[in-house]
């Protein structure tokens, strides 16, 4: 299980950067959620989360760290907040530039 | 006792005023500007008293103030420390807000008409004192998240049209340094198991090579320094200048960039005190953007613009501060970091108040050459506060940068000192430069008129008066900044303040 998480918050935050670095914005926006829940992953699994049981069980041995999974649900809402703030973005760049090209987007010059 | 009991809770007023009057706000009077803009200021001026009422509570008795939040012991409970660097940290934040707040409610922008403006000037600033006040790493980076987006919904608001795109760069930007910071949250998690600021200390202290604690010091100091804009983290802060919101660029540039320096000296002084390079390192950063932003500075062609990389340079001093780390030269980084607050806000005041007379409503020197000779009191504020930047008596620029110089020569550190001393020769000529461009030129024949309208200049006159009054009586500041610096030095004082002495 471990090994398996590991890989998949390595892939998944791999991919999050090679499309947050692409020039559409779109693609970019997701990479922005795929980076932000490769780190959830990450939270979740310094809490030793086995996914077998929940974190308020009484069986020993089973019981996992219930701190991280606070941590994870607070970095999810606030993840959910920016993204949706991200996607206002792209709403008005969509109607007022009629493009999702960051090289034409980008008019501030020095 | 009961005295203690409201003097303890009167740290709470700076988070949880602006709070309130921002959710009361959203929901009463969102079509009532001005009535907000009346409110916002209450809130913030009520944090502003109790945060004053804490420092001098924390002045005489010499002891932090902690609040266990929910009645749960720290390290188990999350819980607020106002020590002497939060609670004066606090006390900057707070009071230039309240001059933003006063710029905004009299100048002529559209977007302060916004429902949404004075809410989120006002979530602002709970979050730069919530995350400068809490004792908690994950706390911290509730607070600065909440800064970010408050920080970019105000630049993506703007009257100008490529707000938008500054607002779009900024966030990515600063979600980079809240992932980081996320990421090294779970490293310490994993290594030590808590994220009480204080526990960690103690922790990492007992056993400095655990696994994952050097990614984490790594992860932390790429956050903070992309939060406070220091070199090589720093191309993302001059773009957004030239499109936020004058009140709003004025805080951004001023106070939210020393959320990222509080959380540098918290690295240094709490976390990570006993790391050798570190110190070196901040050395280092700190004399590049002494050099970048003196000469982007002077390089630019728009004044806002040209504010922002002095920031960079001013954010250097401080950074070199830090590292050299003796008690003197901490009570100089705190010193510089409050003083600089009031200078770098007030000046972008007075660049927006210029552009706000001209037609375009552009800081570029091409469209405000000469606009400045209408409004001459507005000249003889900015030369005050120019000369704060460049370090001249009377102003607090003098004092700040005379701490910086008194460290460094008691460290020995000659050769960084002639480095920061070429750095203010610099500004000199910048400032100078779009001094005399702005109020002492004539006016270009074929440039477009000025339009009568301009945003008021009482904010700024307000922050500038502040800047004499530190420099001409600096006693008090110096004073708190160097028993604040003593606090630090030993970090067992904040771990027995915020944890109660004993064990967990």
């Amino acid at each position: 299980m471990e090994i398996l998480i590991s890989a998949t918050l390595g892939i998944v935050f791999g991919v999050g950067i090679h499309q947050m670095l692409r020039r559409n914005v779109i693609r970019s926006a997701i990479g922005l959620v795929l980076i932000s829940n490769s780190v959830n992953l990450l939270l979740l699994h310094c809490g030793a989360y086995r996914g077998l049981v929940a974190a308020y069980t009484t069986v020993s041995g089973q019981q996992s760290d219930p701190l991280p999974q606070a941590l994870v649900l607070t970095a999810i809402v606030i993840g959910m907040g920016g993204f949706s703030f991200v996607l206002a973005i792209l709403y008005v760049f969509a109607v007022r530039d009629r493009t999702g090209d960051m090289a034409r987007l980008s008019q501030l010059r020095h | 006792m009961t005295n203690d009991r409201l003097i303890a809770h009167l740290v709470l007023v700076p988070l949880v005023a602006p709070l309130a009057a921002a959710a009361f706000g959203v929901l009463v009077l969102s079509r009532r500007p001005r009535a907000m803009a009346r409110l916002a200021l209450l809130a913030v001026a009520a944090g502003v008293a109790a945060i004053a009422a804490v420092i001098v509570h924390i002045a005489a008795t010499g002891e932090p103030i902690v609040i266990h939040v929910g009645g749960w012991q720290a390290p188990f409970g999350i819980n607020l420390v106002a020590d002497h660097l939060g609670a004066v940290m606090t006390l900057m934040a707070q009071s230039v807000m309240v001059g933003g707040i006063l710029y905004a409610s009299r100048c002529k922008d559209r977007c302060v008409t916004y429902a949404v403006f004075y809410p989120m000037m006002l979530t602002l600033a709970a979050g730069l004192a919530g995350g400068m006040l809490t004792g908690d790493l994950f706390n911290f980076f509730v607070f600065a998240e909440l800064v970010m987006i408050s920080g970019t919904v105000l630049t993506a608001c703007s009257d100008n049209r490529r707000g938008i795109e500054a607002a779009y760069k900024y966030f990515y930007i600063s979600l980079i340094a809240a992932t980081s910071l996320l990421v090294a949250c779970g490293c310490l998690y994993a290594a030590y198991g808590t994220l009480n600021i204080a526990d960690l200390s103690r922790s990492i202290a007992s056993r400095p090579d655990a696994p994952l604690a050097g990614i984490a010091l790594a992860l932390l100091l790429v956050s903070f320094s992309i939060k406070s804009a220091a070199v090589p983290f720093h191309f993302w802060q001059p773009d957004f200048h030239t499109t936020a919101p004058t009140a709003v660029s004025a805080m951004l540039s001023s106070v939210v960039v020393k959320l990222g320096v509080y959380g540098l000296i918290r690295l240094t002084t709490a976390l990570f005190p006993h790391d050798e390079s570190l110190g070196g390192l901040l050395v280092m950063m700190g004399v590049m953007g002494v050099a970048v932003g003196g000469l982007g500075a002077a390089g630019t062609h728009d004044l806002k613009r040209m504010l922002a990389y002095s920031t960079l340079a001013q954010i250097g001093f401080i950074l070199v501060a830090i590292g050299w780390g003796s008690p003197a030269a901490l009570a100089a980084a705190i010193v510089f970091t409050f003083n600089h607050a009031f200078v770098k806000s007030s000046l972008l005041m007075l660049a927006g108040l210029v552009a706000s007379r001209t037609s375009v409503k552009s800081a570029s020197f091409g469209a405000i050459t000469g606009v400045g000779r209408s409004v001459p009191a507005a000249g003889v504020l900015f030369l005050i506060g120019g000369m704060a930047l460049m370090g001249l008596p009377p102003t607090n620029g003098f004092i700040s940068k005379l701490g910086v110089l008194r460290a460094g020569v008691g460290a020995g550190e000659w050769a960084v000192l002639a480095a920061l001393g070429v750095g203010s020769l610099i500004t000199m000529v910048y400032v100078t430069r779009a001094f005399q461009r702005v109020w002492w030129q004539e006016r270009p024949e074929d440039a477009p008129t000025t339009s009568p309208t301009r945003d008021s200049i009482l904010a700024p006159a307000l922050l500038i008066t502040a800047t004499v009054a530190l420099g001409v009586a600096p006693d008090t500041l110096l004073r708190f900044a160097s028993h604040a610096a003593e606090f630090l030095a030993e970090p067992g004082n904040y771990i027995k303040a915020s944890l109660g002495g004993g064990e967990p």
